[in-house]
């Protein structure tokens, strides 16, 4: 039971930092805080959905039409968001909140309020040994995630660009006087934001499930591993999100599926009070 | 221009002398519904539901002649913005009465609305216990939980006989009331509920449940979540390779959408309804087509239980109303609930008559299975169009 525990809370962890990274980019290099990001999770979900309901491609070849689809949108975001007044944080919250219902209702229309499901086969089989069942779309939740922020964690840190992202994440004022293009490096996380949505997605409607209003969820999880990680902190992710699929796993076993929320509350809070910068976060001084 | 404003002006005049006499023919309703937010996907089925209700009546004529206006609100799934919306409908647009309301949370919030304005409410969805002993006289529900816990309880205890029952519930009011009183109806006749467990609806992983349920290992599951949490549960108990003998969902299972979305993972799964097309009270065949019929071409699908359970609703707010005017009488907020306390309605989905808590007297589920695509009738025996299948083949 505990070894299924162990497998399921990391898998479900993978699944919670896919959801995560493109909003922990977007809002780590702009300040924007986008409300309407698992809005935009369930809309490159539905985007799979349509072509694999209706075009019959593979879930495999949605991803790469999700991606695009999200990262033309995620660019006339950036255009709206860059238009925004101080204090950036507020009104982003104010515009992405209207942009959220906006997107709710227009999913609504066009895909009805059925609940959808991306069914994929493949995915449920798995590997079964000695009671402990280890599924297709758990390793693939696992591996997907682990090459994502390993990517990221390659560019953050190994490219001229990467590390321009990260001086923006660190102090954009300092970044502008060092000659680097602030809003040119917005533009570029709304970029590789989009691609991360486009990813998890997909992967949503095939694990999860799609209806208009799932995205609030997704955007809860979203800002619960973001703050776990850290701001700007991609190897963050990877933990925060292990973290609290784990602490919900045992939850579920020690205490029941009542205590599960309550769990990554309490986590949630004492990481806010004790360690402000997260899971992986150094303290000054 | 002067000409222009003076044709303007006598326009006005004539709106505001004949405008009330032309729409005073016409009795209005409120219907308010989750039609956006988290409940939107029943809130819009119960809501085509009170517009067929209201269509039926229009194209029949109206009400002893005066046609039906149908004034609908979103509560976008919230219980505040369903007071406000209330609120509005009682205090502004003057409907004689409401009708609609899905979950507990919003019908509540919306039926103490009713009471402060004396407008009777008429919910479509609507279980909690504790709702109806509030002692509100302008609340009426055409659902209620006994009418899930009796046919599941005698199900269990008389067919399946389970040795090791597992009861999951969503931690709603109404699925937590459910849980426990399918408990304390199985306990005395010998079947103890061996794992009880509460989740959020919408939880994304069941599987530290499912290991629970398989070291029991539980034979049967009883799984009081909803459409959405019958979708992972299913999948995810057939990835981790448990194999219960059966399971039963009494909300969520028994929809054609369900079975579209599972697929083959649907087959053996047990649901429960009042009513779905093809299954209806013996002795309402030829309405319960009709109103197949009138969903098909008002709204290009099929209807659900909950596109029945909201014209059940307005069924009854409107026959009580059409009786306050049969007796002469203004169709007042008191009148209607007087005709709705008496009233007797023979509807495809039960036989309505309401108690004094405004609790339906007759509503009771059937118990369906998945058998070859489609749901079969499997209890009550008088009702049945078929045998279970059990235990489910692996």
């Amino acid at each position: 039971m505990w070894v299924t525990a162990l497998v399921s809370g990391i898998a479900l962890g993978s699944f919670y930092s896919l959801i995560a990274m493109g909003f922990a980019l977007i809002f780590g290099v702009t300040h924007a805080f986008n409300l309407a990001h698992g809005e935009l999770v369930v809309l490159a979900g539905y985007v799979a959905y349509w072509l694999w309901k209706g075009w019959g491609l593979s879930l495999v070849f949605t991803f790469p039409v999700a991606v695009a689809v999200l990262l033309c949108l995620c660019l006339i975001l950036q255009r709206l968001f860059a238009l925004l007044r101080e204090p950036l944080e507020l009104n982003s919250i104010v515009m992405s909140f209207g942009l959220a219902i906006l997107l709710q209702n227009g999913m609504l229309f066009a895909f009805s309020g059925d609940y959808r499901l991306i069914r994929t086969p493949a995915l449920t089989e798995g590997v079964y040994v000695n009671g402990l069942s280890l599924t297709y779309s758990q390793i693939a939740l696992v591996a997907l995630s682990l090459v994502a922020i390993g990517l990221l964690h390659l560019l953050m840190h190994h490219t001229y660009l990467g590390k321009a992202l990260r001086a923006t994440i660190q102090d954009r004022e300092g970044a502008a006087l060092a000659g680097i293009n602030v809003r040119g490096m917005g533009l570029v996380a709304f970029g590789f934001g989009a691609v991360c949505i486009g990813l998890a997605g997909p992967l949503y409607g095939s694990v999860h499930y799609l209806y208009p209003a799932a995205g609030l969820q997704a955007t809860l999880i979203a800002i619960t591993v973001t703050i776990f990680a850290g701001v700007g902190r991609i190897r963050g992710l990877i933990v925060g999100g292990w973290l609290l699929g784990l602490a919900e796993s045992a939850a579920v076993i020690l205490l029941g599926s009542s205590w599960r929320e309550l769990v990554s509350a309490v986590i949630l809070i004492g990481l806010l009070v004790f360690r402000p910068r997260g899971i992986l976060g150094r303290e000054e001084g | 221009m002067l000409a222009w404003r003076a044709t303007m002006l006598c326009c006005l005049i004539v709106l505001i002398l004949v405008g009330p006499s032309v729409f005073a023919a016409s009795i209005k309703i409120g219907d308010i519904h989750p039609l956006t937010g988290r409940l939107a996907t029943h809130g819009l089925e119960s809501h085509q539901g009170v517009i067929a209700a209201v269509a039926e009546v229009n194209e029949a004529g109206g009400l002893l002649g005066r046609q039906v206006e149908l004034v609908s609100r979103d509560d976008q799934s919230l219980p505040d913005v369903a007071i406000s919306r209330a609120e509005e409908l009682c205090a502004k647009e003057k409907v004689v009465g409401l009708t609609g309301g899905y979950e507990d949370s919003l019908v509540g919030a919306v039926s103490e609305v009713a009471r402060k304005y004396q407008v009777p409410f008429v919910a479509s969805a609507s279980l909690q216990k504790e709702l109806a002993r509030h002692g509100n006289p302008y609340f009426f529900r055409v659902a209620g939980l006994q009418g899930f816990v009796e046919p599941l309880c005698d199900f269990l205890s008389e067919r399946l006989r389970p040795q090791r029952l597992a009861i999951l519930h969503a931690g709603t009011p109404g699925a937590t009331e459910f849980a426990a009183d399918l408990e304390r109806c199985l306990q005395p006749r010998g079947f103890p509920v061996r794992l009880a467990e509460k989740f959020r609806p919408g939880t994304p992983d069941f599987v530290p449940l499912i290991a629970k349920l398989a070291a029991l290992p539980a034979d049967v599951i009883v799984s009081g979540g909803f459409f959405a949490d019958h979708i992972l549960l299913v999948r995810q108990i057939k990835e981790q390779h448990l194999r219960p003998k059966a399971y039963i969902g009494p909300w969520g299972v028994a929809y054609e959408t369900f079975l579209k979305e599972m697929g083959e993972d649907a087959e053996y799964l047990y649901g429960t309804a009042a009513w779905m097309p093809g299954i209806t009270l013996p002795g309402t065949e030829a309405a319960s087509r009709a109103f197949v019929e009138r969903c098909r071409r008002l709204f290009k699908r099929e209807p659900s239980s909950t596109t029945m359970h909201g014209y059940t609703a307005a069924r009854a707010l409107l026959a009580a109303i059409e009786a306050v005017l049969r007796r002469g009488q203004p169709p007042t907020g008191a009148n209607v609930r007087q005709a709705l306390a008496g009233l007797d309605l023979l509807l495809p989905m039960e036989r309505l008559s309401f108690d004094e808590r405004g609790d339906p007297r007759s509503y009771r589920h059937v118990v369906l299975q998945v058998q070859g695509g489609r749901f079969v009738v499997v209890y009550p025996p008088e009702r049945a169009t078929g045998s279970a299948v059990y235990p489910a083949p692996p």
